[in-house]
């Protein structure tokens, strides 16, 4: 599944939301969630967003309107 | 009854199977002591490099042996199978969990479809998405043009009357020089107070924006713009900081940071600039209503459209020329569900965002307007501005806007002070056209009470007015009075003596196009260096020009002039 989820990620163009990753999985949106949070724990996707590596690193986060819409973004790391 | 129970495990495959068994093996053969755990749990805790379970098997006899067996046999297996053992083992336990829940629960695929789907099955739609996205931004705009445009009236009356009016009173009464009166008139009131026209119009559209923010449309917008970034060659993750551009471009040319490839960072940094800045809005908004009246907002939502197919285009070019595409990757996206907007929250950030915009006025913008009013005057007491310093030298680089249908001096003037910060066209502009042509409004006799009532009675004007422009959205309403629609500004009637609405036009797409304010420019040379930034200013003065000069010529030859 994780090998799955990752190969989907690699080899799609654009971004996805939860709801497609768990259609095209065939999975439960739950089940993908807890895949992305272990995928993160694990180093193969970084957080963007409040929480995120990547934001705690930015140091803009007073100016950046992303983060003032809520959503969380995953993506890969290489 | 009796029920017998068989002990369930999980099966890993082949390869993996024989190194577990190799390391339970090797724990009767170090003597290792497994008396604290099941030996298979432990064996595969040691594959994954548990970091607790090390250090507890560490500080046990022959630990450190065992724990180097399982270091050989998690090399061996990530070598064999390509990826590490931890996440090997993850993906086996995730693909028993999906086949059990497939074949034990059945679930009438109607039920998993919630409300925030079936909305975000149309508004993230492959092709009706972005439609969709560029449909709101124009609703938007028209609802922020036309209900505040009756503010802005206020406000502009408010500045260039009784606050004008009590600053002369003041300076007559402490017996001030008269060239400080001049510095007020026009440096504080004219480009200061110019600009400060537009906090009405600014303060709808960060609450229409908050609106969409807070009901978690933006996520939406932003997952839509992410294929728009596609075709202009970038990755999905520059949508971030043009997302940011729309706003300010310096913390959006930071905000590449986040972009791994430097290529793509390059590029995103490029195309930032092109998106329309809150800085151009007073721009638009002052030029839009003087012309265009109550075409305004389209004109508005235009020159937004305009900056992204500009970014599009010279994004393609980019990526076929100079800076060549690499591999890339896709993103996830969380999207929130939707929610009706707290409104202690949407009022917040509409505050928190004009008040950004008020701090600047009066800081830079006031700054700016000083230095501009000291160049207008010098040599000291020239009479006319045309023949200032700074009078001389716009009209020396004028020759160049000419083709673009604004050939004069205080055009080319306030086009090169825009470069300070893009707010500084108009306050430039107020200064010089407002004094000159409308002091007298300033000067009115009346008393402070008749000010403050003034003030007060202006303002439930203007609300009464918003309010039926508001109301006559709903179709078959229509509560406007004609004549109070035709009301302008004190900049709106000195603009059309020296403007057309062809002539206007190409400005704003001059204005939208040209050189990146300098503090984006310095963040561009402080992240890519000194040859990114002369590149940036470059190529987009030379696009602004072309595109202006196409909309000018183009609109002449159609008889649109």
């Amino acid at each position: 599944m994780l090998t799955q989820f990752l190969s989907l990620l690699e080899n799609k163009e654009d971004g996805m939301s939860l709801f497609e990753i768990s259609r095209l999985m065939n999975a439960q949106p739950s089940a993908v969630q807890a895949m992305l949070e272990l995928l993160v724990q694990k180093g193969r996707l970084v957080e963007v967003g409040p929480d995120g590596k990547v934001c705690a690193s930015c140091g803009l986060e007073s100016n950046c309107r992303l983060l003032a819409v809520k959503g969380k973004r995953y993506i890969l790391c290489k | 009854m009796t029920m017998t129970t068989t002990l369930f495990r999980l099966d890993y495959g082949g390869k993996l199977e024989r190194e577990i068994t190799r390391l339970i093996e090797s724990f009767s053969e170090l003597q290792f002591d497994t008396s604290r755990y099941p030996q298979r749990w432990l064996a595969l805790k040691l594959l994954e490099a548990d970091a607790d379970i090390l250090e507890q098997v560490r500080a046990m006899p022959n630990g450190e042996q065992v724990i180097s067996l399982a270091a050989q046999s998690a090399e061996k297996l990530r070598s064999m199978l390509g990826d590490d053992v931890d996440m090997l083992i993850a993906d086996r336990r995730y693909g028993f969990i999906n086949g059990v829940v497939r074949q034990s629960l059945h679930r009438a695929s109607i039920d998993r479809i919630t409300l925030t789907d079936r909305i975000d099955d149309i508004v993230t739609h492959k092709w009706l998405g972005l439609p969709i996205f560029f449909a709101m931004m124009y609703v938007m705009f028209r609802l922020v043009i036309d209900v505040s445009a009756p503010f802005l009236d206020w406000t502009d009356a408010v500045i260039t009357g009784p606050i004008a009016g009590w600053f002369a009173l003041l300076l007559d009464l402490i017996a001030a020089p008269a060239w400080t009166h001049s510095l007020v008139v026009e440096a504080v009131i004219g480009g200061v107070g110019g600009v400060l026209v537009f906090v009405p119009g600014l303060l709808i559209l960060y609450f229409f924006l908050a609106l969409l923010e807070d009901s978690g449309y933006m996520s939406r917008a932003a997952f839509v713009m992410d294929r728009f970034m596609r075709v202009i060659g970038l990755h999905g993750k520059s949508f971030i900081p043009m997302i940011l551009g729309f706003g300010c471009a310096v913390p959006a040319i930071y905000a590449t940071r986040t972009i791994a490839s430097r290529r793509d960072r390059v590029l995103t940094a490029l195309l930032v600039p092109l998106m329309s800045c809150s800085a151009r809005l007073p721009v638009y908004v002052v030029f839009g209503l003087a012309f265009f009246g109550a075409r305004a907002g389209t004109v508005i939502w235009g020159m937004y459209a305009l900056g992204i197919v500009v970014a599009m285009l010279a994004g393609m070019v980019f990526t076929r020329t100079i800076l060549k595409p690499d591999a890339s990757s896709a993103f996830v996206l969380e999207l929130p569900p939707y929610r009706t907007p707290a409104l202690k929250s949407v009022l917040i950030h509409m505050w928190e965002n004009t008040r950004e915009f008020v701090r600047k006025a009066g800081t830079v913008i006031l700054f700016a307007s000083l230095v501009m009013w000291i160049l207008l005057n010098l040599p000291w007491g020239v009479e006319n501005k045309r023949d200032s310093y700074f009078g001389k030298v716009s009209g020396a680089i004028s020759p160049v806007f000419a083709p673009l249908g604004f050939g004069d001096w205080q055009t080319s003037g306030a086009l090169v002070t825009g470069f300070m910060a893009k707010e500084i066209v108009v306050s430039t502009l107020s200064q010089i056209y407002i004094n000159t042509d409308e002091s007298a409004e300033v000067a009115e006799p009346t008393t402070f009470g008749e000010d403050l009532a003034g003030i007060g009675v202006g303002f439930i004007n203007a609300t009464v007015n918003s309010g039926k422009i508001l109301l006559s959205i709903i179709p078959g309403v229509n509560l406007v009075d004609e004549d109070a629609e035709a009301q302008d500004t004190v900049l709106s009637r000195a603009l059309r003596e020296h403007f057309t609405p062809l002539s206007a036009a190409s400005l704003l797409v001059f204005v939208l196009l040209y050189v990146p304010c300098v503090a984006t420019l310095g963040a561009i040379k402080h992240e890519f260096g000194t040859s990114w930034a002369v590149t940036s200013a470059v190529y987009q003065t030379g696009v602004a020009w072309l595109v202006a000069f196409l909309v000018y010529q183009g609109g002449l030859l159609l008889g649109l002039g």
